[in-house]
């Protein structure tokens, strides 16, 4: 055939880099947690799990553990509260109000962390609005830092499905709004609520920016706890950095799977739950 | 009792429509336009009240300049590298025989493009720190001394821990964009003569510069926010702006708000022109992925 070319060694070089490239470092950090001693020698000297005892037994393990887990939990049930009953609204209602929508949930991609916190330390820190250093005003910004994480797969959930005819099929048969919300629209949108809802979870629990610039040390987090001890020990940086590799990604293959799953209930309305362009931008927020 | 005609009804009930949405755009107004728009009124205001561009000619002041020429270098050379070894890999990804190989570097690619921040600072500490697994094997069998030409809390360490989230990116933005050349134009652009190097350059490049300047974009943008990454590895010690600016934010007693200002709103300029024209870029590229 014509087309078909000699492949030459280019593509296992530049696979094969990129591999070494992107494992190398998570494989050198699961191993250096578990290494009794690793800085003088090219392979671990022995094997351990003290260091991961050492940094459960630390008072301040279960405190930043649970901090973070609140404020992740938090902003996924204010954010799915704030943003799902208004794009379902916008969707059935107010189409003219869906570009503005779509805006509002666009901006956060261009304010980073340290701007955000910036302005809202600037406007709510003074007297007598003392706001801005708590834990309520950390989790309303979270909620606006991932809202194109929420808004988008809800979005494009309520696009997959007809809630117009879902709607009034349900209000024909005497069904009220909020009804008609929890009980119709509610099953049909939530692989874009699963989606989203542990998009936000995993990026808030590992978010630092925001939170020391807001709380700091009033409410240690668990990102927060890991800068420390990436200055003071190592050992218990490895352990911690481990556990937030994990969760980072456990969720992300939850997502991809979550997505499979919505992309086959919904096969054939010519929208995907996963939107390209979301998966594109979740990078990172937590840079 | 007053009478409505039907078209006033009917507008009564348009501005009704609009009452559930009014607890979001609230939110939104105090937690995210009001900040910013008092920053920008911040930035203009000398410590008198009055209208000044005192804020932004101290931009011109060694230090804030050096962050945004340092900021711009950085995350343009990320950009730059991320851009084109994503596409070379990506275009690789996308030939791949086994689509179970494809699948698994795809899920890769999805899954460290969340790594980011902090542990990842770390990890490359583990990797390219002065005691890190990779230096002692370069010094051990290559005979390769990294230090102390080389450094991770450098401006080459940032370079390459900035690296690692940007690739994936990349990488994740150009593949339906390479899914979308089709074979039959190659075979059809060959077909009628064309060497490889007139096909890249006829058809495609031209197919897949969408794309390209989306990801130059996007990746310039992703880089000049990050502040974890780089906070890790030099705390305040190497002159970036969110550094900067995170420096001028510690403390109860904010140091300088005015120059903190200016240096937000044109971080947000930057950032905003680059996600406006990455958007623009996207939209472009969708035609040729139909």
């Amino acid at each position: 055939m014509a087309t078909m070319k000699k492949k030459g060694p280019l593509p296992g070089l530049f696979i094969g880099g990129f591999l070494f490239y992107m494992l190398l470092p998570i494989v050198a950090t699961y191993a250096f947690s578990i290494a009794t001693r690793w800085d003088r020698t090219i392979l671990p000297e022995g094997l351990t799990l003290d260091w991961y005892k050492v940094a459960f037994m630390d008072r301040w393990f279960l405190i930043v553990f649970k901090n973070s887990l609140v404020l992740s939990f938090s902003t996924v049930i204010a954010s799915i509260l704030i943003i799902v009953p208004t794009a379902y609204w916008v969707h059935l209602r107010v189409p003219r109000a869906r570009p503005i929508l779509d805006l509002i949930s666009t901006l956060p991609f261009a304010i980073p962390g340290v701007v955000l916190s910036l302005g809202l330390i600037r406007l709510y820190a003074q007297p007598p609005l003392m706001l801005a250093r708590t834990p309520a005003m950390l989790v309303a910004a979270y909620v606006i830092f991932t809202m194109p994480f929420m808004y988008r797969p809800v979005v494009n959930s309520l696009k997959a499905v007809n809630i117009k005819v879902l709607t009034e099929a349900a209000q024909s048969l005497g069904s009220s709004w909020l009804r008609t919300l929890r009980q119709v629209i509610l099953p049909n949108i939530m692989p874009g609520i699963i989606s989203g809802g542990l998009l936000v979870f995993a990026t808030i629990f590992g978010e630092f920016t925001i939170a020391t610039f807001l709380v700091g040390a009033r409410y240690k987090t668990f990102p927060m706890q890991l800068v420390y001890y990436t200055r003071r020990d190592g050992r218990i940086a490895s352990a911690y950095s481990v556990i937030s590799f994990t969760i980072a990604w456990v969720s992300s293959l939850i997502i991809l799977w979550v997505a499979a799953w919505g992309a086959k209930r919904t096969s054939g309305s010519g929208h995907s739950i996963k939107d390209k362009d979301l998966q594109i931008n979740i990078a990172g927020d937590q840079k | 009792m007053e009478v409505l005609s039907n078209k006033q009804i009917k507008n009564r009930r348009r501005l009704l429509d609009w009452l559930p949405v009014l607890p979001f755009l609230i939110f939104c107004l105090a937690i995210m336009i009001l900040p910013l728009f008092f920053m920008l009124r911040g930035s203009f205001t000398g410590s008198e009240g009055q209208f000044t561009l005192e804020h932004y000619a101290k931009m011109k002041a060694s230090i804030y300049a050096s962050s945004f020429k340092n900021s711009i270098l950085l995350s343009g050379i990320t950009a730059l590298l991320g851009v084109s070894i994503g596409t070379i890999v990506g275009y690789f990804i996308c030939h791949l025989k086994s689509e179970r190989a494809k699948e698994l570097v795809t899920a890769l690619c999805d899954v460290t493009s969340n790594f980011s921040g902090a542990p990842l600072a770390f990890a490359f500490i583990v990797v390219l720190g002065s005691n890190g697994v990779l230096t002692l094997a370069l010094t051990k069998y290559l005979n390769v001394d990294l230090y102390p030409e080389f450094s991770i809390y450098s401006f080459s360490g940032l370079i390459l821990s900035y690296t690692y989230f940007q690739l994936p990116l990349m990488v994740l933005l150009i593949i339906p964009a390479i899914a979308g050349l089709k074979k039959e134009w190659e075979e059809a652009a060959h077909g009628l003569g064309a060497s490889t190097f007139q096909y890249w350059r006829l058809i495609g490049i031209p197919v897949l510069s969408p794309a390209i300047t989306a990801g130059l974009l996007l990746l310039f943008a992703n880089a000049f926010g990050a502040y974890a990454t780089a906070y890790t590895l030099t705390e305040f010690r190497y002159p970036l702006v969110t550094l900067q600016l995170g420096f001028l934010l510690t403390g109860e007693v904010f140091r300088d708000p005015g120059a903190g200002d200016a240096m937000g709103i044109l971080t947000l300029l930057l950032m905003g022109i680059s996600i406006l024209f990455y958007q623009l870029a996207v939209k472009q590229g969708r035609k040729w992925q139909q």
